[in-house]
């Protein structure tokens, strides 16, 4: 767990949970444009909180509503704490705008629960959303998800029961990219493997012959350019790198002219030509195995590939045949698939691979963003307003 | 050219785990006929006329009076990297010999590595690692987190060239930039990287989530961080270290770790 001294600074802390002093200012403008609500069976208040974040610039333009005390909508949440709970600070935001109901207070009285939840918060994939719980809960509105990608969720059906899906897209743009590139530089520096050395009671020198590869300079492909694939793009042009880009669609001349993209309309192409891939694309149907026995082919041997989308984009068993013969240099995972890989996975064993635990928005700041996120989208969808960031199924 | 005619060159040794690489040989051999330490102390009365540079390769050989006094022909020293605090400056120019050093082609894979540390702390990316691989681990814990780089406030002590080239990619994270050194940069260079100069490096390391030593090691740096500056710094900070180990009292930060366990984000 992250943790912090506690009150004695005094100096600013960066985003802390819990800190009174610290808030943050969220004002969407189409919100303000319809001024107040117009149900006159309850009282609403505009909240604005003011933005004094000493780490993390990133603010989320919304509007906060807050409902006079016993009016709160319900929202259907896992758990609070424990292993895989909602976190206790994002439990004391949500409180502020809504009932929250476990699973366990829902399943023990299922009865009069179910009419009450209009809403339901996916927290880190939980709780499972199927066809029975969606059957029963007559009222529900919106499922609102903690994070960008939904591949966990089945949007037709969920559609089919009039019910809305939302994500937050911008609040994990920043440090996912930022983990791209953690991932890159700790590959290419073999950074994990040294640590080891620098720490192993059996290491008596540094030895001389023992190298990594260089990022300036080299050339990063980034397969799925959107929001945060462009982020990455920003982050590798300050290393002097050459950056190609594979995306279903060619970006705007002016934003590849501002990162100093190319375009590879063939993926092939970006494959062979990079020293570093990066899978930064949504899990769907189309990027499933994305990358195979034939595209770990075309890269370069001394290639590495890094991985921050999902687990499945890549065949697994082919990565570590790639890996175990030298087909490609390394690789770095955030993601893989399932989490954790069961503990005999040959991945694990690789010492050209680095693997981590699926940390892309592991941050005290991400984590709080994404519930603001969601709270915004689910006031928006309760309140029948226009919502920030719906998910639509194809 | 007949190889009598190159240059003698002075190195430590060839190849194993801490000699000049074999894969170097091919373009050294062209210009210089190389001579090891072990070829000269068996072959001393010839050998030490003829040899007039001596390539330093990771801080060997090490070179002390007696050598300096035995080799008078030499003109040079020649050492891979850009610190030369193992060389006695003052020595080898009162034996009239001139010292070189690296300093262009170190700084951008030297900040790299600045970069890839702080990213590496602040997301806790070994220890994720070593969870992720472990034979207990059985699920991922929702509530391990880190701390963002992007958007944070980095103080960089001692802003040359790699000081420099890490404020450069450092921008790229849209951190805000704070810096340390002898001198004030140019007001171009300062705003090409949105860096501002702290004169006193107290109010530095007061603002910084993230400090970065790239000073090069000289007595004036020597601890330059010790147990007030560690003090100073916010206990949610991380010190990065690029420069030299000795920059740091190693001492104090490891008192200071154990006496608080508020500095446990302390990355050594």
């Amino acid at each position: 767990m992250f943790r912090s001294k506690a009150s004695s600074l005094s100096t600013v802390i960066p985003l802390m949970f819990g800190q009174s002093n610290l808030a943050c200012k969220f004002f969407h403008p189409v919100i303000a444009s319809h001024g107040l609500c117009c149900h006159r069976s309850v009282i609403y208040k505009q909240r604005y909180r003011m933005h004094q974040l000493s780490a993390g610039r990133r603010t989320i333009n919304t509007g906060t509503k807050v409902m006079a005390e016993g009016e709160l909508p319900s929202v259907l949440i896992l758990d609070i704490g424990g292993t895989h709970g909602v976190l206790e600070d994002l439990a004391a935001l949500l409180k502020k705008h809504f009932h929250l109901i476990t699973m366990k207070e829902f399943l023990g009285n299922k009865e009069e629960m179910r009419k009450k939840i209009q809403s339901i918060f996916v927290f880190e994939c939980r709780p499972t959303i199927d066809r029975e719980l969606l059957e029963s809960l007559p009222n529900l509105k919106v499922i609102a998800n903690s994070g960008v990608g939904v591949d966990h969720l089945d949007l037709k059906m969920i559609s089919s029961f009039g019910v809305k899906v939302t994500n937050t897209p911008h609040a994990v743009a920043d440090p996912t990219a930022d983990i791209g590139m953690a991932l890159m530089l700790a590959s290419a520096r073999r950074l994990v493997e040294g640590c080891l050395i620098a720490l192993s009671p059996d290491t008596k020198y540094f030895a001389v012959d023992w190298l990594g590869v260089e990022v300036t300079r080299a050339t990063l492909g980034i397969i799925g350019m959107g929001s945060i694939g462009y982020k990455v793009a920003q982050r590798a042009r300050a290393f002097n790198m050459r950056i190609l880009y594979h995306n279903r669609n060619q970006r705007r001349k002016e934003d590849e002219e501002a990162v100093g993209a190319h375009y590879c309309a063939k993926m092939e192409d970006l494959l062979q030509q990079s020293d570093f891939v990066m899978l930064v694309v949504n899990l769907t149907p189309e990027t499933h195995k994305l990358i195979g026995k034939k595209e770990l082919g075309l890269m370069k041997p001394t290639a590495t590939l890094i991985n921050i989308s999902r687990g499945a984009v890549i065949d697994q068993d082919a990565l570590v045949e790639a890996l175990q013969n030298k087909v490609i240099r390394a690789a770095a995972l955030d993601v893989t698939y399932p989490e954790p890989l069961p503990r005999d996975h040959p991945l694990l064993n690789l010492s050209n691979v680095i693997i981590t635990p699926h940390i892309g928005t592991a941050t005290v700041q991400a984590i709080r963003m994404m519930a603001e996120e969601a709270i915004a989208n689910m006031l928006a969808a309760l309140n029948d307003q226009p919502i920030p960031s719906e998910v639509f199924p194809k | 050219m007949e190889s009598q005619e190159l240059p003698y060159v002075l190195v430590d040794c060839i190849g194993g785990r801490l000699g000049v690489y074999e894969d170097h040989l091919g373009f050294l051999k062209k210009r210089f006929h190389l001579i090891t330490m072990k070829e000269y102390l068996e072959n001393k009365t010839f050998l030490s006329k003829k040899i007039r540079a001596i390539y330093v390769w990771y801080h060997k050989p090490a070179i002390n009076e007696e050598l300096l006094q035995s080799l008078n022909n030499l003109k040079v020293v020649a050492s891979a990297g850009v610190g030369i605090d193992h060389l006695d400056l003052k020595l080898l120019s009162s034996y009239g010999v001139k010292v070189s050093n690296t300093p262009f082609v170190v700084s951008t894979d030297t900040a790299d590595m600045g970069m890839a540390l702080m990213l590496a702390s602040s997301r806790r990316l070994v220890e994720g690692h070593e969870m992720a691989v472990s034979p207990d681990t059985e699920y991922f814990p929702v509530d391990w987190l880190g701390a963002e780089v992007s958007g944070a406030t980095l103080g960089i002590v001692g802003m040359g060239k790699i000081g420099y080239k890490v404020a450069e990619r450092a921008k790229a994270f849209e951190m805000k930039i704070l810096y340390h050194n002898r001198n004030q940069r140019k007001k171009e260079e300062e705003s090409a990287v949105g860096a501002i100069y702290c004169k006193k490096i107290d109010d530095l390391l007061q603002q910084s989530d993230f400090v970065l030593l790239a000073a090069t090691l000289t007595p004036q740096t020597h601890k330059l961080i010790g147990k007030r500056e560690l003090e100073l710094m916010k206990p949610t900070a991380t010190l990065i270290n690029i420069s030299r180990g000795k920059v740091q009292n190693k001492q104090n930060c490891i008192k200071v770790w154990w006496h608080d366990k508020s500095w446990e984000n302390l990355q050594l």
